[in-house]
């Protein structure tokens, strides 16, 4: 095969999968979460969410202390160790809580979405779901899609509470900066729309950029084994790159100064 | 598509990965009738069951189940017919995260308002047909794979579709189950006129129940008819499917080179 034909197979390829990926997704969101299909979100909501919180408590916590630690040694040597609590708050809330948490959900919730839709397809439980008169994309994918984009952004919250909590242990309680200078500073820099909105809607658009992948990895793989395997990687892989990639344009569109 | 008739395929063209699997399929499924569909492996029977569900779309040809042309149906409206269908997959498919109970519950629960208690009545009712009745509270995973085949025909007619196409009801079963499932499938068509349309390999079982039988090679129907006229037909290709035999005009082994020349040639492993 000529190089020519293998990009235009590969670009024709990726176009299509685009394509399918896209009506995919407007498929799965005519289903808003309904009244009968609320336990099938809540169940999937604890699956997503709640089983990722213990990672997403424990990454925030080590990363808010290693925030304040780096910061501090920085800091002290211009005099400004007064400013820590601004530092740790504005580094987690505008860029580290959002995009950690987000590569932390594609490697746990996202990996996980993608292998149970994929066993769940390749052992024709879908297939049996739509012989039955059951649409997959409400009753499978749909519950997962809308769980996936509201847990991103609660535990992105999390994760900035947790990591402001580790910031305030080892500044506040091992380096010894004074506890007003920590929060006062941190209160007066810290602006409500700038940073904290802005830094809610990076996680709600990565929360529906790294479901969307996961989801719809499983639903269109190769329904084997070593399918779900490339799929699984796929999900952690893309999601990844499309979450820093989006990232850099995100805080261009917020932060740059054009 | 005359009165008598559920499914009516015509002129089926099916490709996949640009091998033809079917090149003008034409049959008709009679209502209140068994029907099985036979052929060497690989023939696409269960392609065929699924473009009949809807679940493939053909490059060309059609499907009508009833009055509806099914590849031209909206996707509710294909939803809403399958509700009249029950299959059997080959591998049972049964929702690993529900018990036997739970997935035979499932399609009454989905679609109908049943109170509780009539909901557990008829569960272990079609659990009671299957012999599984004691197996209610196991896991998927738990069961063998006749077992979990035969919950998932409970499953397939928890809510008496009008056609159940049945893939491969016979295998893995022991002799006492298979016996149960002949009768069983015969009493279902029998006592609630339910169309039923059978892909097997278990030659003697499928003609001791089916009504009409159509034999598909080479993406083509190679003949149909009844039990009694496939048994005598003339067509070596037909007789030696009907009776198993290894040598014959259909081969057994997939195409290639000569088995000596092969063996003789030199290494291909460097």
């Amino acid at each position: 095969m000529s190089p020519l034909i293998f990009l235009g197979r590969k670009t024709l390829n990726t176009l299509e999968s685009l394509g399918r990926s896209a009506i995919f997704l407007a498929q799965a969101l005519c289903h808003l979460p309904r009244l009968e299909g609320a336990r099938l979100w809540l169940r999937q909501m604890y699956f997503v969410g709640v089983m990722s919180l213990p990672i997403i408590a424990v990454s925030g916590l080590f990363i808010g202390m290693v925030i304040a630690l780096q910061g501090y040694l920085v800091l002290s040597g211009f005099g400004a160790d007064e400013a820590l609590g601004q530092m740790v708050a504005l580094s987690l809330l505008r860029e580290l809580a959002p995009v950690v948490t987000a590569l932390l959900f594609a490697g746990r919730a996202g990996s996980a979405l993608t292998a149970e839709i994929g066993l769940m397809k390749a052992t024709e439980q879908l297939s049996s779901m739509e012989m039955i008169g059951v649409d997959p994309l409400r009753r499978v994918i749909s519950p997962r899609l809308w769980a996936g984009f509201l847990s991103m952004p609660i535990l992105t919250v999390f994760f900035s509470v947790i990591g402001i909590a580790g910031g305030y242990l080892v500044g506040v309680d091992w380096l010894g900066v004074d506890q007003g200078s920590f929060w006062g500073n941190m209160q007066g820099s810290v602006i409500f729309m700038d940073d904290v909105v802005n830094g809610m809607l990076k996680s709600v658009v990565f929360g529906v950029v790294v479901t969307w992948i996961a989801v719809f990895q499983g639903y269109d793989l190769v329904p084997t084994s070593e399918g779900i395997s490339r799929a699984t990687t796929r999900t952690v892989v893309f999601g990844s790159l499309a979450v820093l990639g989006l990232d850099f344009i995100l805080t261009a569109l917020m932060f740059g100064e054009f | 598509m005359s009165d008598s008739t559920l499914v009516s395929v015509e002129n089926l063209h099916f490709s996949r990965a640009g091998r033809p699997i079917f090149s003008g399929v034409d049959l008709e499924i009679p209502k209140g009738r068994i029907t099985a569909i036979m052929g060497p492996s690989g023939t696409g029977k269960t392609t065929l069951l699924k473009l009949i569900a809807g679940q493939l779309t053909p490059d060309s040809g059609s499907v009508h189940v009833g009055e509806d042309n099914v590849h031209r149906l909206s996707r509710q409206a294909l939803f809403r017919m399958r509700r009249r269908m029950g299959m059997l997959f080959q591998s049972g498919a049964l929702f690993s995260d529900l018990s036997v109970f739970e997935n035979v519950a499932f399609p009454i629960r989905v679609h109908t308002d049943l109170p509780e208690h009539m909901i557990r009545d008829l569960v272990l009712i079609k659990l009671q047909a299957v012999g599984l009745r004691g197996a209610r509270d196991l896991m998927p995973a738990e069961l063998s794979g006749g077992m979990t085949r035969r919950v998932a025909l409970a499953r397939a007619i928890a809510l008496d579709p009008d056609l159940i196409m049945y893939d491969e009801p016979f295998v893995g079963q022991d002799p006492i189950s298979m016996g149960v499932l002949v009768t069983l499938i015969r009493r279902l068509n029998s006592a609630f006129n339910m169309t039923a349309i059978v892909v097997s390999h278990d030659i003697k079982e499928t003609l001791s129940i089916a009504d009409h039988v159509y034999v598909i090679a080479d993406g083509r129907v190679m003949a149909s008819g009844s039990p009694a006229s496939l048994r005598e037909a003339q067509d070596p290709r037909v007789s030696q499917f009907i009776q198993g035999k290894p040598d014959g005009p259909v081969p057994f082994h997939y195409p290639s080179k000569n088995f000596y020349e092969d063996i003789l040639a030199p290494s291909e492993v460097s």
